[in-house]
């Protein structure tokens, strides 16, 4: 028989649990205590006479933006999630910004430093150059002191130790940085750097940290200032409910007189993507950023709803070629046996109708074929023909390389083909499409395979994550791929270090990770071209990037397919908002209004 | 009983130990890495890579990344600069002094980060669960008490079309009806938030917190209510029909006594042990209701730990939930020698 009391005592000390567990769980959110007082720089309050009729107060102005996952921190420059750096823009400053045309502007910077303005020297003996950097006077910490040259020395520092730092553009290039006086200072480079402008900029994650505030020892990545930021920008953190939302507030102190307009503005994670859109149409929600296509295709539609695509493209979606045998690491003595004649990687680019596939897929217009690296201004200025798709051509091609289908199952074989693949060897490879990429991405492959099959060429479509395609030990770096197809792009105007780590000879995998020439494409035309443009001369870059294209166009190394905006849905009660592809779309949010 | 719940927790050691070099081995043989898995991220500068690599420990052999995860490495030399030479002792001091690592995403303790999002997750879980026990323990004893009736034909088919629906879509289909759809007449706000545990910005209160959990209480609950009840049902038919029960009714005791007192106590024991077993979701969560109702619990703390390869998270959550798991099976086995004198743990 069951004893009574054991059974009740059983039962009582369960939902006693429960109840408590609920509790402690439903107490009022936990609010970060501040750190530190207000600043002094706010003016103090002086006694007014009391009016007759005190006029109503304003009504506190809030927007919403939808974030699918919490900001890891709000240090942008340690992984890029997008998310810290969405987070960082609100609450820090750097030297200079790219606007979404990708021209610079200056920050915490007083004014950009060019040759012009003597900011710029460069030793052209030694190809070294000077950067000096006056900054504002009138930028504050939250807790009033002021932003200076060394806490810009004190950040570059703390992101170059070795222990605790990271690696970050520029830093191959920068030799040291000098003080000249609280609001001056010297960067040396080792090297004519052209992308100096936005070496320190939201394009990369680099703002400027509080060296007063920051605790050196605990270090960059490591620091808890990351958590929890002493603010330089146009908000404050209030709150941060993990998982949840992040309140923001308008800095009183903020440098730009009655900016922002907004009081608050909510970070609310929403990891659904399909209740992210629901939350849009229904009005709870205000901007919802990296939308979907077809969701913003679809909420355009409502009257209340815009959406923003962003006037210059960055993402390059492409198909990256393994010219060497799996694994082989060498183009020349061990050739990929398909891919390792260019014929059959140019004909590949006249098989493949990219407009067709923009048009079908991508209706809302802002995905363009793109046939070159250099597709942004400033420098799309090459006058390289489109290819003209013609599948018969292509089918020459194969057979000029000595691919024919002579057993008649639609898929050519090596019958004296050039690359030294064994007879009767298949045109059969690995084709794989980044997963995370989403619908868009499967549907791009599938249309790309039907293609390629069309001229008897036999590719195998799957799907593999980021992380097994591009880990260390990872497909990619290790060279067990045929074919993969990916995009990616750099930010603001400087494609030199792009180029460079994509495409120069140098670059291909070693075991000192090098670089990222996974299709170990060598020509040494090319890198010479390369070395050159790293130089300010932007009329020469022209002209050294032209002829780049002209041999990329030649060889083939990688296929560009299309590039595409990116696109924020969002209210238009909100006024001010301009999707860039080289900051997050809050770059400018101390300029946003509510007009509705 | 002493004595055997003793025994029981010095055999769970060399248990846990062996699941714990399982689990280490699975999560590092699993293909990608976390370099480039973090956020889903595109590709990582290989000069950024490399130092990531030597910050995280993932530039030593396997065999001494599980050594240092388990007994830490203050007792031996690194080369935290990446200099070639080992020059000072680490910081780690390894999962058996309580450091689970370093998130390889925010740069945070892996307990802090569990620490901010187990609340959230008990609170929404054991609400769940309390629900659960609620609804379907009084379906299951009129289930069977009133065996073949109206009520017993449509909770079965209700029973099966809760175990049946795919939980995700139930969600969406939740959101759309009584957010998109159905509004209160009275404010003319949808009738229930689309998710998140409270409004933005509003101050505390009961009915906000209420209201926020109603939905992915309901999309939680479905399935687990349609399993209990069944499982309550079944239990107590079989006692229904033992000799003891019918010599209760051939004595005359009342109706009620012989159901409630002889036979639901006795059903309830397998009902107790499976809650038993079920107690570990408490702390591990339901990744789609988390997911779809912007729950920020632990559900969604493993996921994305898991695809973003954030090892020091994923593997603390794994060993925790691994350790919850022979707890709960422990206590299982106590509640059932609580409830039945007739077991003995001799």
């Amino acid at each position: 028989m069951i004893n009574k009391k054991k059974f009740g005592m059983l039962a009582l000390v369960v939902v006693t649990i429960l109840l408590l567990s609920s509790l402690v769980s439903c107490g009022p959110a936990a609010t970060e205590e501040p750190t530190v007082e207000p600043g002094p720089i706010e003016p103090a309050p002086t006694e007014a006479p009391p009016e007759p009729e005190e006029p109503e107060p304003e009504e506190e102005t809030s927007i919403v933006i939808l974030l699918p996952d919490d900001p890891p921190n709000f240090n942008g420059n340690l992984i890029f999630s997008g998310y810290d750096r969405i987070a960082q823009e609100m609450v820090l400053l750097s030297l200079a910004e790219l606007d979404p045309e990708g021209n610079a502007y200056p920050e915490l910077a007083a004014e950009l430093p060019t040759e012009e303005n003597g900011g710029v020297v460069i030793d052209e003996d030694a190809w070294t150059m000077d950067v000096t950097w006056k900054l504002r006077d009138d930028v504050y910490w939250e807790d009033g002191e002021p932003v200076t040259a060394d806490d810009v020395t004190f950040t570059w520092n703390a992101a170059m130790d070795p222990e605790t730092g990271i690696w970050t553009p520029g830093a191959d290039y920068t030799d040291s940085i000098e003080v000249i006086d609280d609001y001056t200072f010297v960067i040396h480079y080792n090297s004519v750097y052209p992308a100096y402008l936005y070496q320190m900029s939201m394009a990369h994650g680099f703002t400027v940290w509080p060296e007063h505030y920051c605790d050196a020892e605990q270090g960059y990545s490591y620091w808890d200032c990351h958590m929890d930021p002493l603010a330089n920008g146009p908000y404050l953190l209030e709150e941060w409910e993990h998982g949840d939302h992040l309140t923001f507030v308008r800095n009183p102190n903020y440098f730009e007189e009655g900016k922002p307009y907004i009081d608050k503005v909510y970070f609310q994670i929403v990891p659904e993507e399909s209740v992210q859109k629901t939350m849009m149409a229904e009005g709870v929600a205000d901007v919802n950023f990296w939308a979907r296509e077809d969701f913003a295709l679809e909420l355009d539609e409502l009257e209340f709803i815009d959406v923003s695509p962003s006037p210059v493209t960055r993402w390059l979606m492409q198909l990256w070629i393994n010219l060497t045998a799996r694994g082989a690491a060498d183009p020349v003595g061990s050739p990929h046996p398909v891919f390792g004649d260019v014929r059959v990687r140019q004909a590949m680019r006249i098989a493949i109708d990219v407009d067709s596939i923009v048009q079908g897929i991508y209706p809302s217009g802002d995905f363009h074929n793109v046939w070159t690296q250099f597709f942004r201004p400033p420098y799309n200025i090459c006058d390289t023909p489109k290819p003209v798709v013609d599948p018969e051509a292509a089918e020459a091609l194969l057979t000029e390389a000595g691919w024919t289908d002579t057993d008649g199952d639609g898929v050519r074989e090596c019958h004296g083909c050039a690359t030294g693949a064994p007879e009767g060897y298949p045109m059969a490879f690995d084709f794989i499409v980044w997963s995370e990429g989403g619908e868009d991405y499967v549907r791009t492959g599938q249309l790309i395979a039907e293609y390629l099959q069309a001229i008897g060429m036999d590719p195998s479509l799957r799907l593999e994550t980021g992380a097994v395609l591009w880990d260390l030990d990872g497909l990619e770096l290790t060279g067990n791929f045929d074919m993969n197809m990916w995009d990616d792009g750099y930010p603001g105007t400087d494609p030199s270090d792009y180029l460079w780590v994509y495409y120069a000879s140098s670059a291909v995998p070693t075991a000192e990770l090098e670089g990222w020439n996974i299709m170990y494409w060598m020509n040494e035309e090319f890198d010479a071209l390369l070395d050159e443009s790293y130089t300010v001369d932007e009329e020469y870059r022209k002209e050294l990037f032209c002829q780049m294209d002209e041999i990329m166009q030649a060889e083939m190394p990688t296929i560009p397919l299309y590039d595409y905006a990116e696109l924020t849905i969002y209210n238009n009660r909100i006024e001010g908002i301009r999707s860039t592809v080289n900051a997050m779309v809050n770059w400018n949010i101390a300029d946003w209004k509510i007009v509705k | 009983m002493t004595r055997y719940i003793i025994r029981r927790l010095v055999q769970a050691i060399p248990m846990m130990f062996l699941v714990s070099i399982v689990l280490f081995v699975l999560v590092h043989v699993t293909p990608g890495g976390p370099l480039t898995g973090l956020a889903g991220q595109r590709r990582i500068r290989p000069e950024k890579a490399a130092q990531l690599k030597r910050q995280f420990g993932l530039d030593q052999p396997i065999t001494v990344q599980y050594l240092v995860w388990l007994v830490g490495n203050d007792w031996m030399k690194v080369d935290a600069d990446g200099d070639g030479i080992k020059e000072s002792y680490g910081t780690r001091t390894g999962i058996l002094r309580g450091d689970f690592g370093i998130s390889f995403k925010t740069r945070n303790p892996a307990l802090v980060e569990i620490t901010r999002r187990l609340p959230n997750t008990i609170y929404l879980m054991s609400i769940t669960l309390l629900v659960v026990a609620i609804v379907a323990i009084p379906i299951g004893i009129i289930s069977a008490i009133k065996q073949y009736s109206f009520f017993d034909i449509f909770v079965t088919t209700a029973s099966f079309m809760g175990q049946a629906i795919p939980e995700f879509w139930l969600g969406l289909i939740l959101i759309l009806v009584f957010f998109a759809w159905l509004n209160n007449p009275i404010t003319g706000e949808p009738l229930f938030p689309p998710g998140g545990m409270k409004t933005l910005g509003a101050d505390f209160s009961l009915w906000d917190r209420v209201h926020h959990l109603i939905l992915p209480v309901t999309m939680g609950m479905v399935g687990w209510v349609a399993w209990y009840s069944r499982f309550l049902r079944s239990s107590m038919l079989d006692v229904i029909h033992q000799d003891y029960i019918r010599t209760a009714r051939a004595k005359g005791v009342a109706e009620r006594t012989v159901q409630f007192k002889h036979a639901l106590k006795n059903a309830a024991i397998p009902l107790v042990t499976i809650l038993a077993l079920d107690l570990p979701y408490i702390f591990s969560g339901s990744l789609y209701v988390e997911i779809l109702f912007s729950w920020p619990g632990m559900g969604r703390l493993y996921y994305n730990s898991a695809v973003g390869r954030d090892y020091p998270i994923l593997l603390a959550i794994l060993i925790i939930s691994a350790g919850l798991m022979i707890l709960s099976n422990l206590l299982a086995d106590i509640a059932y020698g609580i409830l039945d004198p007739r077991i003995r743990y001799e």
